[in-house]
């Protein structure tokens, strides 16, 4: 049995998207959490500043903090997202199977 | 547009399906959990948090240099252990930043007057915790992924 491009593209397709839709929610609900704490830390900071409780060069260092925080949520991004590829690749592997080891008559995918 | 990038994601797909069945390899993009890692950083918020309640109960808590450290020391393993293991450069560069932190806040600790104000307690360790808990996150997804059953690729046989 040959294998068509068309249906084994669209197989892997629609195993695919779902994982990488729920990646994608996954990840929008932790940066939208993160992200509202370094706001808010922000504005306080600002706020602090302006009181005249902590000086300018203390307030740049907290700002720095928050800066390295931001990054490591971008990190944990990232490393979330290549999972989210991962899973999906694999995903797509495991609905075309079937259909490749029998096209190739070898168990090619285990 | 959607139809492009729908077209161009069944492009890297297939792209993606013929290199795994060529190269005969499981797709790795990351590294695996480390349980070492997972347990150190959380140990480093406990003892992290500890200070940072002692110095808001009692802000007349003098600056503590074992603390840093015991810290310091932690991370150190810590980031030899990311840079060991293969596919963890993301880790190895969350741990980087929480030690920029740590000693970022380890200069505002020293050179700020007792009582020490409860604002800068409050903003350092808000940053910290939004750190961990971003390197915390990462460690459990590995965990979870390593409890899936992926499909694994064979080479075909001659």
């Amino acid at each position: 049995m040959a294998l068509d491009v068309e249906t084994l593209a669209e197989n892997m397709l629609g195993a695919a998207l779902p994982i990488l839709k729920k990646g994608a929610e996954d990840v929008e609900s932790f940066a939208k959490t993160e992200f509202t704490k370094i706001a808010q830390t922000i504005v306080s900071i600002g706020e602090q500043l302006t009181a005249g409780q902590i000086n300018q060069q203390q307030a740049g260092l907290l700002l720095e903090m928050q800066t390295s925080a931001s990054r490591n949520v971008l990190l944990c991004l990232e490393g979330l997202a290549l999972l989210a590829v991962e899973e999906a690749i694999n995903a797509a592997l495991a609905v075309v199977k079937a259909a490749v080891n029998t096209a190739f008559k070898v168990p090619l995918i285990a | 547009m959607r139809t492009i990038q729908r077209a161009h994601l069944r492009g890297v797909l297939l792209f993606a399906f013929a290199t795994l069945v060529l190269s005969g390899c499981a797709v790795r993009l990351i590294g695996d959990y480390d349980n070492t890692i997972d347990n150190g950083v959380t140990d480093l918020q406990q003892k992290a948090e500890l200070y940072f309640s002692k110095l808001q109960s009692s802000p007349m808590t003098p600056y503590d240099q074992s603390f840093y450290d015991d810290i310091n020391a932690r991370l150190a393993v810590l980031k030899s252990r990311a840079a060991s293991l293969p596919k963890y450069p993301i880790i190895l560069q969350q741990l980087t930043n929480l030690k920029s932190q740590f000693d970022t806040f380890q200069k505002l600790d020293k050179e700020s007057s007792r009582p020490i104000p409860a604002g800068i307690v409050t903003a350092a360790e808000s940053a910290i915790s939004v750190s961990v808990e971003s390197i915390l996150k990462l460690e459990l997804a590995l965990k979870a992924r390593g409890k899936t059953t992926m499909p694994s690729v064979t080479k075909a046989r001659q």
